[in-house]
């Protein structure tokens, strides 16, 4: 083939490297699900894989879920920063979110890659673990300091030259509420690593070291190519929109996100100058998570085939001021930023866009993934549990086009937990799952239902909730009306208590808890 | 006699096995009535009566596909009617501001709930309220509904409520499908979705093969395939028609996997492309199976061949995205205009007119000289994407089948890689109208060591048909803990396997020729996907195999681990008396003379390259024939391109068997 004459890249050779490093990324998410433990990873999908080259620059990400975007290479830029050396056979554990992880949780693992005695770049992969201890099980606490959301861990070589670092791993589990579960999910994620690594040590013999890596360039190049030609179809012009959370969980009032979006020819920047300051419950988010729902959106205008590496978002740039809600510091809890703040942040963006794409831009989704945390112990078997879930609700309803009723909208797409699953594998029921009817809103395309689940305990149970848009309604468009408030209600002797959004409780024998998440708002006026 | 029938989109194709003697035949199909097509075909066979006829057919898939099913209604649970609605509260694509969901096959207004609950092993925790139960029926009468799905929670521990719901409906004259009798097997909405599309489809399938019973011989026993690579009665598929939903497809890798061991090998990845897509699935001695198929955005549970589907195949186009790399598909010329060397006024490249531009396929030879191509129509839309690239024809033409092989790689890097399998250790077996002529390029890219191409590839779907043994599948959830008592085992498999074996005998099948297997799902105590493995008797045994399997698939595995028995299968067989493949044993091997030549291109070291090609007619090639590349061999429906440094020899038992050349690089990537 003719090839370029300054390199050996073509159309053809660059669709080939797209999809042989893809398919890498890709099965590593497929080892990643088959062998983890946690129903979080495996049966929910709460995970991302990716490959860096020796740079720390993103190659390839598999599409997992979407919160993960713009975080998974500050994950590697933090090791690559701690660590001068690295070995075969080493893993770098991380969840502290202030050092490049999302919130705790989520433990990301990354492993260099070395072809024979050559360092080639990075695999990195981030699951949502079930527990990493802290205040409440499940470790999505309402919380005031990150201290008390569960244990920290720094960037630290959990396996070093392939050896594990047994001391590090035992603290860990010891501090942890079902220890064999993380141990399980933490050997499945480092060997999702290690497929990369066999992967990409047969791709390099198979085309050579240096036709990889000027791939890997010419990749990055073809990525950005893709954005600045979709941010072209903006028109150029600053769209400013505000959104608001609920509350913090600790004080009672709303929050505000404000965006500024400037579009100049191919570039896009998102300020969130004037949003509030970082608060003293557990819905800050840091810098990485504000970046991830940034990116989300820019992907969402993008062609379908599209691939997430390192130039995605070159044309992008996210000015977070230290110190707000959007890009917290330590010691404040983040726990919430993740899955809350991230979903308020992408509203807010996407309604300053709205102005600039109104035929475009969908209503407000329900804009929370509705959080539940559950432990206790089993009386079956005597053993602790923790369980974890969310939950999908109303979709923003397009152009012509009705939101989807019960989905996860956005940062997040996880799989719900089967009842018949749940009610194996944790002393609880599920008495009630279904649409929550109206609570989209009305316009000339209407907006998606919200869901209901009902929960009956048969234990002492200490639950805690961490939901959205319980007092403020998602959005409409153009004249569409907006979704109805999501409600948390306690059933106890036949007595109903709202809970609000943000709630630890003990809960006994008997009750049952109702979690109705919110509608999507409508698109126009109905007619 | 035995015939097998296969029903296509374009074509029904037709085997007739009688001894030794095998004849093919293809028919135009007939979308609006399939048994048309049939009926004609055997006509023109002069089929009177057969010692089988086994029938594949997309009527059922088509139903679902299309949303033409019977009208539904579904009794569930009381406040769980939206399970299959909610599904698993997924959206299918993550980045798509305009996404939608295939709506439910039961619309809401027909879901309907009753009074009653269990818990999970089966307990009562609320009782059966009749008077729900009555006005559930009655509502369902007066919607007019053909055919009802009840899928109450926990029924597979206890199927007590279920069993009283749908006997009242069969008693008011309703058609139902009760999910404790299609899919004992826990997860709510996987059982619902999977009972559900059986109601769906079963009326149909009960119409056409009714219709078709009735004109056909009476004394030949009638069998349709199934999604599970296995045959059954046509008086069961009527009931049970879910089980056919993947049918074609299925039968294509049977028949793969048939002809390959006839040849002596046994791990082979099946890789059937078409018009607008292909098919590839790995045989591993046997077929892989899951249980995780999906018919449209519907998930079915029932065992199916491991098939995995890229919207790729000779019709796809070419085209470049928004950052100028080169894509192929799923975008199709579909059957109409179809590719422009179809000279119907297609307008844009495909990757029929990329083999048409490389000389691969030929007007002299494409369809038996049947039909015409327009070469200058090829060339003149891959000199479109020339332009783009900035190369030569030739090079933007392999360029296509380049990227178009890639599509093929991912594929089989699902069925193989993924799944803990090597592909290096297995041999390609490539059919369909395209399949051949991609298979030893795609091969070598994946250093996958052989192909093989079946003496009849165009039709080789009919042909697994009468490969096909009789099959039904059996399933329970018991979730035993770890420590349980295991007594329970024994009598359940007993009774799973009695059942099998008096239902394959139903089918009129010898004693001597069933044949039960036994199966545990097993997963890590804490797992939520379970490996399937056999069961002879012995838990140890099978917890052994658990840890084994285990590491193929996961690469890795903990003995001191505590293992969970999730469900009980049955595999009941009636092994089908195959047909013979003939062989033709020869004293030593001969070099083929072409029956002609002509040029074709070939990626060489510096691009495109220009080779004088020997043209091979496969019908006048002998057992023990060899042929070095590179060489074209045609056939009527089906081109086999052989690279320079690749070689080919006519088995004993008439397959193509391709290598590369010892010591020669072939990879062409």
């Amino acid at each position: 083939m003719s090839r370029n004459a300054q390199s050996g890249v073509d159309a053809v050779s660059l669709e080939i490297f797209r999809s042989s490093l893809t398919a890498i990324a890709e099965e590593m998410g497929a080892v990643l699900t088959r062998s983890s433990y946690s129903p979080n990873i495996k049966e929910r999908r709460d995970f991302s894989c990716a490959l860096f080259d020796i740079h720390g620059r993103m190659v390839a990400q598999a599409a997992h879920i979407p919160v993960h975007l713009g975080s998974m290479p500050d994950s590697v830029a933090i090791a690559l920063s701690e660590f001068d050396t690295f070995a075969p056979g080493d893993v770098i554990a991380i969840n502290d979110p202030f050092m490049g992880g999302t919130h705790l949780p989520d433990i990301t693992l990354v492993s260099p890659i070395f072809v024979g005695n050559e360092h080639f770049g990075f695999a990195a992969n981030r699951a949502h673990h079930a527990d990493v201890g802290g205040m409440s099980a499940g470790s999505m606490p309402v919380a005031t300091e990150i201290y008390q959301e569960g244990l920290i861990i720094p960037p630290i070589k959990l396996w070093e030259a392939g050896e594990p670092n047994r001391a590090a791993l035992a603290l860990i589990l010891r501090n942890v509420r079902t220890p064999d579960e993380r141990r399980g999910d933490l050997a499945a994620q480092v060997a999702a690593n290690r497929t990369a690594d066999r992967r990409i040590a047969e791709l390099v013999e198979r085309a050579g070291r240096a036709s990889v890596d000027e791939h890997i360039d010419e990749l990055i190049n073809y990525a950005e190519r893709m954005t600045r030609s979709a941010i072209e179809q903006i028109p150029d012009g600053t769209y400013e929109f505000t959104d608001y959370l609920d509350d913090d969980g600790v004080k009672m009032e709303p929050i505000a996100i404000k965006a500024t979006v400037i579009i100049e020819g191919t570039e896009l920047t998102v300020d969130f100058t004037g949003s509030d300051p970082e608060a003293r419950g557990s819905i800050n988010a840091v810098a990485s998570v504000a970046k991830s729902a940034v990116y989300y959106i820019i992907r969402c205008l993008m062609p379908d085939e599209a691939p997430s590496n390192a130039g995605t978002f070159a044309p992008v740039t996210v000015v977070a001021p230290s110190g707000t809600v959007v890009n917290a510091r330590p010691p404040r809890p983040v726990a919430g930023g993740n899955v809350e703040t991230s979903q308020r942040i992408t509203d807010a963006v996407f309604g300053a866009m709205a102005k600039a794409l109104p035929e475009i831009i969908p209503a407000a989704s329900q804009g929370t993934m509705n959080n539940v945390t559950a432990g206790g112990v089993d009386p079956r078997n005597g053993q602790p549990f923790a369980y974890y879930e969310t939950m999908g609700g109303g979709m923003g309803a397009r152009k012509g086009l009705n939101g989807l009723s019960g989905v996860h909208v956005h940062m997040s797409n996880t799989l719900n937990t089967p009842v018949e699953a749940f009610e194996f594998a944790y002393p609880m029921r599920i008495t009630e799952y279904r649409l929550r009817d109206g609570s989209g809103g009305d316009g000339a395309a209407q907006g998606g239902d919200g869901l209901v689940r009902e929960l009956s305990f048969q234990v002492e149970t200490e639950v805690t909730l961490l939901s959205e848009r319980r007092r403020i309604q998602p959005w409409g468009v153009q004249g569409g009306e907006p979704g109805q408030t999501g409600e948390n209600i306690l059933i106890r002797d036949g007595v109903q208590t709202q809970l609000g959004g943000k709630k630890t409780i003990s809960v006994e024998p008997g009750d049952r808890l109702s979690i109705q998440s919110p509608g999507g708002g409508g698109w126009g006026e109905k007619g | 006699m035995l015939v097998g029938v296969d029903t296509g989109g374009t074509f029904t194709d037709f085997v007739v096995q009688d001894g030794t003697s095998l004849r093919v035949h293809k028919v135009l199909s007939t979308p609006d009535d399939p048994a048309r097509a049939i009926l004609q075909g055997l006509d023109e066979l002069g089929v009177t009566a057969a010692r089988a006829l086994i029938h594949g057919s997309t009527v059922a898939t088509n139903a679902v596909l299309e949303q033409k099913g019977a009208r539904t209604a579904l009794i569930t649970t009381a406040g769980f009617r939206d399970v299959l609605e909610i599904g698993r509260q997924t959206r299918p694509t993550l980045y798509d501001l305009r996404v939608e969901r295939d709506p439910p096959l039961v619309p809401r207004d027909l879901r309907l709930e009753i009074t009653e609950r269990l818990n999970e092993r089966g307990s009562v925790l609320i009782g059966l309220d009749q008077d729900s139960v009555e006005a559930a029926v009655t509502a369902v009468r007066e919607a007019g509904v053909e055919s009802v799905a009840v899928c109450l929670l926990f029924s597979f521990a206890n199927p007590e409520h279920e069993r009283i719901v749908t006997e009242q409906l069969r008693q008011a004259g309703l058609s139902a499908s009760a999910s404790h009798e299609v899919l004992p097997e826990f997860r709510e909405y996987e059982r619902t979705s999977t009972v559900v599309l059986n109601a769906y489809v079963a009326p149909l399938m009960d119409r056409y093969l009714g219709n078709l019973e009735r004109s056909i011989p009476s004394e030949t026993p009638f069998r349709i395939m199934q999604s599970n690579g296995g045959s059954i009665s046509a008086a069961v598929a009527r009931r049970e028609a879910a089980r056919t939903l993947l049918s074609g497809p299925a039968a294509g890798a049977v028949g793969a996997a048939y002809v390959a061991e006839a040849s002596g090998f046994r791990q082979t990845i099946s890789f059937d492309m078409g018009g607008t897509s292909s098919d590839v699935a790995l045989i591993d001695g046997n077929l892989t199976e899951t249980t995780d198929g999906r018919v449209g955005g519907h998930p079915c549970r029932l065992p199916m061949i491991d098939i995995h589907t890229v919207g790729a195949g000779g019709g796809s186009i070419a085209w470049f995205d928004a950052g100028g790399a080169l894509k192929v598909g799923p975008y199709s010329a579909g059957a109409s205009p179809g590719p422009a060397a179809y000279g119907n006024g297609g307008t844009e490249a495909t990757v029929t007119d990329a083999n048409v531009v490389l000389g691969r396929l030929s007007a002299d030879d494409f369809l038996g000289g049947g039909m015409n191509l327009d070469v200058e129509a090829a060339r003149s839309v891959v000199g479109k994407v020339a332009e783009q690239l900035g190369s030569s024809l030739e090079d933007a033409a392999l360029g296509i089948a380049r990227v178009t092989n890639a599509n093929m790689e991912a594929a089989i890097r699902v069925i193989s890689v993924e799944k803990g399998y090597d592909p290096r250790g297995f041999s390609l077996v490539a059919f369909g109208g395209a399949g051949p002529l991609h298979s030893c390029e795609l091969a070598a890219a994946m250093r996958i060591p052989r192909v093989l191409v079946p003496a009849i590839p165009g039709v080789l779907s009919a042909y697994g048909m009468l490969a096909a043994d009789l099959r039904k599948d059996y399933v329970q959830t018991i979730m035993l803990a770890p420590d349980a008592d295991t007594s329970g085992l024994k009598p359940l498999f007993e009774d799973l396997s009695g059942q099998g074996r008096r239902e394959i005998l139903a089918e009129g099948v010898d004693e001597a020729r069933v044949d039960v297997e036994q199966y545990l799902d097993m997963r890590y105590l804490g797992q939520s996907y379970e490996l399937t493995v056999p069961f002879t008797g012995s838990i140890t045994d099978a917890t052994l195999e658990f840890h084994a399997a285990h590491h193929v698939r996961f690469g890795y595995s903990d003995p001191d681990e505590p293992v969970q028995i999730v469900n009980a299968r049955v595999k009941a067989f009636g092994r089908a008396e195959r047909p013979e493949i003939p062989l033709t044993p020869y004293d030593q091997e001969s070099i083929a003379t072409p029956d002609r030549t002509r040029d074709v291109v070939f990626a060489g070291a510096d691009g495109a390259e220009t080779r004088e090609t020997g043209i091979f007619e496969r019908e006048n090639l002998v057992a023990g024939a060899r042929i070095n590349g590179p060489a074209i061999i045609t056939q009527y429906d089906t081109t086999t391109v052989l690279p320079p440094g690749w070689q080919a020899l006519v088995d004993q038992a008439g397959i193509l068997v391709a290598e590369p050349v010892e010591g020669e690089d072939t990879d062409v990537s």
